[in-house]
């Protein structure tokens, strides 16, 4: 995957959200501060613009610009996380990527994203859809699968996770404020995330 | 050691407002960097804008942050990130509470504690609160602090003690305090040795957040370990370096607070704070009260009011509709049909366009907002915000059906409400400000007539604009005793024109003088509150003696005015409108000197013609019985924009497209101005002045755009001549002189421009004040370069009484001043 190929992924990510953005906010509204599809939606907006005015020459580079430009446009907690995981992915993407490389730079992704939030698993959070996506890509591809296949474990685990999360009473984030009442939601992180992952389904194959 | 902080919030004016009522409290300046908002009304945080905070707060010796919560943390811990590692090693996050943290911070920043130390206090910046209203305060946030004198040693001095309010146990002794209990206050273990002296604590509102800030820094200051005990409440002994710890003793009026000081600098620093626990504090006034407008007022204080819509509100309030009897008189001019309903129909019944109401109340906001915008103080972005809060609550009620006036007076019912419900009188306060605001835009909602001053005798105010000096009436009001304010601003100005006395800066204490109390007051700069009897024959003496002045003055005003040398002074008068000729008039003045011909353009849709401008300054001429009139063209700018010429906004309007720049900027307007100039000159002396001139290139364009006005043929009695206000002209007379008939030089702004001070600045009021030697320097210099063309004076020194002589020793011939000041001038000049 070169970095136009990644571009794309980006791209189709913030159209996922764009076309989502009523959807995470209705969720966030149920249990948080209800602005997260407008804030993922007003960063990859950025986003998309910042690749228009500043093509990357590398996946590093385009990784970096991604990064940058949420945590300054995003405005909620999901700008510094999601670009803490940008910006992770950045420093640990090769010249070329291929799909244990992928494997490699979506893992940092995730490194970051768990520093930052200081959030573990079952926290209703993120972590919840990414982490077990992040695994199911690494089991398909030791396993033998194809990008392709695994990429498709990968988006099944996030949605697992994510449905998970509805039952779970938040701990961490604006929703622990509502103890008890956030159960019985979706978290909008965790929604979010599951886009990330479909739009790498839908855009990247192989090398 | 200046450490910087860093406020980080989701919300910008949020963190504008903590980071003002931090202000209050540096006894120094304190870089206070905001990371706040995605713009001004969008919550979010932005680490990219962290970190340049952290950059810019960063003098060298570290950065603390405070934060809100969720993203703040999160894009905080981000931005540390992104700074090298010699920077970021300089930053502490601080899990301090984000207000509290936040003055307790600014406090030891002031005071030149290091970084860790102002982190320190900030965590503990609960513990006032926590004592206060119990519960417990938060655990954790200072376990890495040692406990009061146990880790510090007795007179240890290498770093102020750190306070944790887990371990603040207060003693068994409760009560009103004895002899015996003050002994054993010296017991309590904890205590160190050192001098004890028990001081009672002065202030109405006790030992409140702004002298704790002075008492920590006293004690910050000098080789002192002090501990503070309350020992009417029989509190633990706490550090005094800590304002966190202070504000745990909650020391209220009456109480006794025990002091114990060891260390070098001990009993120095014990007279310091008993002196200021034992008398009230006193908030600092910008400057000391300057003489705004000369004369002798002597009245009862009048307070300006908005005009009285509080029956309206409280109709409102009450009958739970808009239109009790009260109300109608009030309501009956602009919103006749709300006061014709039965009460009780008004709140649901009227209303169906909801955005209408909506636009209606946007309205009247933005004109309160101006209005208070006009004050540039801290305490009125407090006031802002209280706006923004009761917008809020407005508009849920407007979006349930109810007309913009009752959902308003609702909203500051509700507001008000639940400030009177806080137990302290201090909070309650802020009740009597809602509800002012909430007049004051009721006001603006019903289009009620403009506040005026509630009653004749002295105006008592904070400040004047312009229009509300404008529109005083020197029958009524006496006298003007402003708070703030300066000499020089357009508001005093005004007052000097009309020949109301006044004295501005005289500090927020005026503002409780109570209504009515008789207020003496010299346009020197003297007030006296109440003044005894020996104190108010002298003000009555110097009255009579000015009156009897003036009588004589106005006697011998139409006769010409020569020094006691022979030399012809030409008294003009400066003139802004039709009456202010007829003044001139009446008051002996030889000529217009100024005319202002602003007002033709100000306050209407499109620009004057050239018949509206000929016919304006036609009836000037005639006013003055035909005498010269010194016509300026436009002097418009950024700071006071025509309607039908959008101007770009400005960051320094005093610097910028504004006199001759702007007419050049905009040829068709200056070209109308002159041709109805010409025009006239062909019946009248006239003078055509330009303002604002700084190049000889700019003079060469105006009178190139003259020259096309008038055609080929010059009047005979045609003069023109350029003002001097930019130092750059002043130092560059000679080059002018040749094109020119006239200079006159504009003291105000020249005097601006020399010292680098604003004018309308409170601040630097001492400075403005009176002739400045490198002004009267600037002034000779353009009377010796001026190749014996004829040079005036047309700023405010001309009328003072100081500055004229002087004036004309420098060589200048004519003194233009406003109409009210002619006679008096003229005296002045005949004593010279």
């Amino acid at each position: 995957m070169d970095t136009a190929a990644l571009s794309a992924w980006v791209r189709e990510f913030a159209r996922l959200v764009r076309e989502n953005r009523e959807l995470l906010t209705d969720l966030d509204a149920a249990i948080g501060d209800g602005d997260h599809g407008l804030n993922m939606d007003r960063g990859l907006t950025a986003v998309t613009a910042a690749l228009d005015a500043h093509p990357p020459d590398s996946p590093s580079a385009l990784f970096k610009l991604a990064g940058m430009t949420l945590i300054s446009k995003v405005g909620g907690a999901s700008g510094p996380l999601y670009g803490t995981a940008f910006l992770r992915m950045a420093a640990a993407a090769d010249t070329v990527v291929d799909a244990p490389g992928f494997a490699k730079v979506l893992r940092a992704g995730l490194d970051g994203v768990a520093a930052r939030g200081k959030a573990t698993p079952g926290d209703k959070t993120m972590l919840d859809a990414l982490s077990p996506a992040v695994d199911a890509l690494d089991d398909a591809l030791t396993a033998g699968e194809p990008f392709a296949g695994a990429l498709a474990a990968a988006v099944q685990a996030a949605e697992e996770g994510r449905e998970a999360t509805i039952p779970l009473v938040a701990r961490k984030g604006r929703a622990s404020y509502l103890g008890e009442r956030s159960a019985g939601h979706a978290d909008p992180g965790a929604t979010s995330v599951t886009l990330l992952l479909t739009a790498a389904a839908a855009t990247l194959t192989g090398p | 050691m200046t450490v910087g902080l860093v406020v980080v919030s989701h919300s910008h004016p949020l963190a504008r407002a903590a980071v003002a009522l931090a202000a209050e409290m540096a006894s120094a300046p304190v870089t206070i960097e905001i990371a706040a908002g995605m713009d001004e009304s969008t919550f979010g945080t932005d680490a990219v804008a962290i970190a340049a905070a952290m950059t810019a707060a960063d003098s060298g010796d570290g950065v603390v942050v405070l934060m809100d919560l969720g993203s703040a943390v999160l894009s905080a811990e981000l931005a540390l990130e992104l700074l090298d590692a010699a920077a970021r090693s300089r930053v502490v996050l601080c899990a301090g509470p984000l207000v509290e943290g936040l003055v307790a911070a600014t406090v030891a920043a002031a005071a030149g504690a290091g970084r860790s130390e102002v982190a320190e206090e900030a965590r503990a910046g609960l513990a006032g609160k926590v004592a206060q209203v119990g519960g417990s305060a938060p655990s954790g946030g200072t376990s890495s602090a040692p406990s009061p004198g146990a880790a510090t040693p007795p007179g240890g001095t290498s770093s102020a003690p750190t306070f944790s309010p887990g371990v603040a146990v207060p003693s068994a002794s409760a009560g009103p305090p004895t002899p015996a209990d003050l002994d054993a206050a010296s017991t309590v273990s904890g205590a160190p040795p050192g001098r004890e002296v028990t001081v009672t604590v002065a202030d109405p509102h006790g030992l409140h957040a702004r002298p704790a800030a002075r008492l920590v820094t006293e004690v910050r200051r000098r080789d002192v370990r002090v501990t503070l005990r309350n020992a009417t409440t029989g509190s633990a002994w706490v550090p005094a370096s800590s304002l966190s710890a202070v504000a745990t003793l909650g020391a209220l009026q009456g109480h006794h607070l025990s002091v114990r000081a060891s260390g070098p600098a001990a009993d120095a620093v014990t007279a310091r704070i008993v002196a200021l626990v034992s008398s009230p504090d006193v908030p600092p006034s910008p400057a000391a009260a300057s003489g705004a407008s000369s004369g002798i007022a002597i009245g009862p204080a009048v307070r300006w009011r908005p005009a009285d819509v509080s029956p309206v509100s409280r109709a409102g309030h009450s009958a739970g509709s808009f239109a009790g009897d009260s109300a109608g008189s009030l309501a009956a001019d602009s919103a006749g049909s709300l006061a014709k309903d039965p009460a009780g129909s008004l709140a649901g019944d009227l209303v169906s366009d909801a955005a209408a109401e909506e636009d209606r109340l946007a309205e009247a906001l933005a004109a309160v907002r101006e209005e208070i915008g006009r004050f540039r103080s801290p305490i009125f972005d407090a006031h802002l915000l209280l706006l923004d809060d009761l917008a809020g609550l407005t508009q849920d009620r407007i979006a349930s059906g109810a007309a913009a006036p009752p959902a308003w007076t609702a909203a500051v019912d509700q507001l008000a409400a639940r400030f009177e419900a806080l137990s302290y009188p201090y909070l309650r306060g802020r009740a009597a400000d809602v509800r002012a605001l909430g007049d004051q835009v009721l006001r603006e909602l019903l289009g009620l007539p403009a506040a005026g001053p509630a009653g004749s005798g002295v105006l008592v105010a904070p400040d004047l604009t312009p229009a509300q000096a404008a529109a005083l009436d020197p029958a009524r009001i006496t006298g003007v005793v402003l708070a703030g304010g300066s000499p020089t601003s357009h508001a005093a100005i005004l007052l000097k024109a009309r020949g109301i006395p006044a004295v501005t800066g005289a500090g927020p204490a005026v503002l409780s003088i109570p209504d009515g109390t008789l207020v003496a007051l010299d346009g020197t700069g003297e007030v006296a509150v109440d003044p005894p009897a020996a104190l108010l024959a002298s003000f009555r003496a110097r009255a009579e003696a000015a009156a009897a002045r003036n009588a004589q003055s106005l006697m011998r005003a139409s006769a010409p005015a020569r020094t006691r040398s022979g030399t012809p002074i030409t008294v003009a008068a400066n003139i802004g409108s039709l009456a202010d000729a007829r003044a001139a008039a009446a008051n002996g003045a030889d000529e217009a000197g100024l005319v202002r011909t602003e007002f033709l353009f100000l306050d209407r849709d499109t620009a004057p013609t050239v018949d509206d401008q000929a016919a304006a300054y036609r009836s000037i001429a005639e006013a003055l019985g035909g005498r010269r009139i010194t016509l300026r063209t436009l002097d418009a700018g950024s700071d006071k924009p025509l309607p039908y010429l959008p101007a770009p906004s400005e960051a320094n309007p005093a610097l910028g497209l504004r006199g001759l720049r702007h007419s050049l900027a905009h040829p068709d307007l200056l070209t109308t101005q002159l041709l109805a100039m010409a025009r006239v000159a062909r019946e009248t002396p006239i003078s055509v002045m330009f303002p604002m001139v700084t190049t000889v290139g700019e003079l060469l364009a105006a009178r190139h755009l003259l020259d096309k006005a008038l055609a080929g043929s010059e009047p005979p009695g045609l003069r023109v001549g350029m003002m001097v206000e930019v130092p750059a002209a002043a130092l560059h007379t000679a080059e002018f002189a040749p094109h020119v008939d006239f200079f006159s030089i504009g003291t105000n702004d020249l005097t601006q421009y020399t010292l680098a001070t604003e004018r309308g600045n409170p601040a630097l009021a001492a400075l403005s004040h009176g002739l400045h030697p490198a002004v009267l320097d600037l002034i000779t210099t353009v009377c010796t370069n001026a190749q014996s063309k004829p040079v005036a004076v047309c700023g405010e020194l001309a009328a003072d009484e100081q500055a004229a002589p002087k004036l004309i020793a420098a060589g200048v011939r004519e003194l233009s001043v406003a109409p009210a000041f002619v006679p008096l001038v003229k005296e002045i000049v005949r004593a010279t």
